[in-house]
C-alpha cells in the first residue's frame, strides 16, 4: 500500500485515490453478486440436470430456470457501470 | 449456512430426477381402463410403457401371468437399484436403509418357501432383488436345503442376528425379529435436521400403520394378549408403547371404539364396524392413507429424502395394482372385487 498523507497530497493524487476506491466498489458489486448468483444457480442447475436425465424435453425449461438467478449478477454489473461512468 | 453438511445441496439433483421419474408412473385413471383388457392386452400395454425392457427380456423365458409377474418384480428391483445408483452421500445412505425392507421381504419369502416346501421356481417368482442382497445371491440362498446353510450365507449381513436363533418350524418369531431389526435400524439412521425430523415422522407413521394392521388382524382373530404384544413394533408416532398396551388389552368392540381417539380414524371411519366380515376394506384404507400421507409430506419439505420415499411408496403401489389386475383377470374375478383391491 502506498501511504498518502492527505494534508500534503496534491489534488491529482486525491482524485486518483477516489477513482481507485470507485474501482474497488465496482469490482465488489460484480464479484459479490457473481458469487450470489452462483450459489443460487448451483442447486437449480443440479435439479435441472436431474430432471433432464429422465425427460429430455425439459431441456428448454431447465435452461431458462437455471439462468434466472443470472439477473442478480446483471444488477451487480449495472451498479458497477453506474459507478464507473456516472460517479 | 451455505456450506451446511446436511444442506439442500445433496438433494436438488436427486429430488428433481425422482420427481421426473414420478411423472412417468401410470396415472390413476389408466387403471380402470386396464380392467377392460384381458391378460394378453395387459401384457402388451405394460410392454409398451416403462416396463418395455423387462417384458422384452423375459418374453422368451416366460409367458402369460408368469411373464407379467417376473417383469413387474424385475422392474421394481431395477427402479430401486437405479435410485441407489443415482444418489450419493446422505440420500444414498437413507435410501439404502429404507430399501432394506426388500432384503427382509426376500429373507421372509425364502424362509416361508422352505417351511412350506415350495420349489425353487416358486420362490424365484416372489423374490424382488431391490435391497442390498443381489438376485444371484438370493437365488443361491433359495437353492440351499438346510436352515443352517442359509444362516451361514447371511452371516456377514446385518440380518444374521435376527435369524441366528431360528431352528426351523413356526416363522412368526423370526419374521418379527426381522421387522423390528429393520425399523430400529432406520429409526437410528435419521439425524436431527428439519428434513430428517419429518422423515422420522414418516417412518413412525409407517410403523403405526403396520401396528394397526397387526392389531386389527390379531384382535379380530382374538389372539391372547402376550402374543399380540410380541408382534407389535415400538417407536410409532401416535401409537406409543402405552397406547399399544392399552389397545391390546381391550375387547374387540372397545378396540373399535377407541380408534376414534387417533387421527387414523378419519381414514377408517367409513369402513370400520364391530361386525365387519373381512378386514380387506380396512387394510385398503390404511394403504390409501399411507400413500396420501407420503405425498402430503413430500411437499412440506421438497429438498429432503421425503419425495424419494414418496416415489418408492408409489412405485411399489403401482406394481401391486398392476399385479392385482393381472392376477384378478387371470383368475376371472369380477371387476368389482379387483377394484376393491386397488389402491389409488
Amino acid at each position: 500500500m502506498v501511504d498518502i498523507n492527505l494534508a500534503e497530497a496534491s489534488v491529482e493524487q486525491i482524485l486518483a485515490n477516489q477513482r481507485g476506491l470507485i474501482a474497488i466498489g465496482a469490482g465488489l458489486a460484480v464479484g459479490l453478486s457473481g458469487i450470489a448468483s452462483a450459489l443460487a444457480e448451483k442447486d437449480i442447475g443440479a435439479a435441472a440436470v436431474g430432471a433432464m436425465a429422465e425427460r429430455e424435453e425439459l431441456f428448454g425449461k431447465g435452461l431458462i430456470m437455471t439462468v434466472i438467478p443470472e439477473t442478480i449478477v446483471i444488477f451487480g454489473l449495472v451498479v458497477a457501470i453506474l459507478l464507473w461512468f456516472v460517479a | 449456512m451455505f456450506f451446511n453438511r446436511r444442506g439442500s445441496k445433496k438433494y436438488a439433483y436427486i429430488t428433481a430426477r425422482v420427481r421426473a421419474m414420478k411423472s412417468k408412473l401410470i396415472q390413476r385413471e389408466v387403471f380402470p381402463k386396464m380392467m377392460n383388457m384381458d391378460l394378453a392386452e395387459i401384457t402388451r400395454f405394460i410392454g409398451e410403457s416403462e416396463y418395455k425392457q423387462d417384458v422384452d427380456e423375459l418374453a422368451q423365458k416366460y409367458s402369460g401371468i408368469d411373464l407379467v409377474e417376473h417383469a413387474l418384480n424385475q422392474n421394481l428391483a431395477r427402479t430401486y437399484r437405479k435410485l441407489l445408483r443415482i444418489s450419493k452421500d446422505e440420500p444414498h445412505y437413507l435410501i439404502t436403509e429404507y430399501l432394506r425392507y426388500w432384503d427382509i421381504w426376500n429373507i421372509k419369502t425364502i424362509l416361508r418357501g422352505k417351511y412350506y416346501g415350495a420349489t425353487l421356481e416358486e420362490i424365484q417368482e416372489a423374490v424382488v432383488a431391490a435391497g442390498q442382497l443381489g438376485y444371484r445371491q438370493l437365488i443361491s440362498i433359495a437353492g440351499m436345503e438346510s436352515i443352517d446353510d442359509i444362516k451361514v450365507a447371511l452371516e456377514n449381513t446385518p440380518y444374521h442376528s435376527a435369524i441366528s436363533d431360528y431352528q426351523g418350524g413356526m416363522l412368526s418369531t423370526v419374521e418379527n425379529n426381522l421387522d423390528k431389526l429393520y425399523y430400529s435400524r432406520i429409526l437410528s439412521s435419521m439425524g436431527k435436521s428439519k428434513g430428517e425430523k419429518l422423515s422420522l415422522k414418516f417412518i413412525k407413521t409407517e410403523i403405526d400403520l403396520k401396528n394397526l394392521k397387526t392389531l386389527f388382524r390379531t384382535k379380530k382373530a382374538d389372539l391372547p394378549r402376550d402374543e399380540i404384544m410380541e408382534l407389535l413394533i415400538s417407536g410409532g408416532a401416535e401409537l406409543k408403547d402405552g397406547d399399544l398396551r392399552r389397545l391390546v388389552s381391550l375387547s374387540w368392540p372397545d378396540f373399535i371404539k377407541s380408534m376414534e381417539d387417533y387421527s387414523y380414524w378419519s381414514a377408517l371411519s367409513e369402513v370400520i364396524s364391530e361386525d365387519m366380515p373381512s378386514l380387506m376394506d380396512v387394510e385398503a384404507e390404511l394403504d390409501k392413507y399411507a400413500m396420501k400421507y407420503s405425498s402430503k409430506v413430500s411437499h412440506y419439505y421438497p429438498l429432503s429424502i421425503l419425495p424419494i420415499f414418496d416415489y418408492i411408496v408409489r412405485k411399489n403401489n403401482e406394481i401391486n395394482n398392476l399385479r392385482t389386475i393381472a392376477r384378478g383377470k387371470e383368475s376371472a374375478l369380477s371387476d368389482d372385487i379387483i377394484k376393491k383391491h386397488l389402491v389409488m
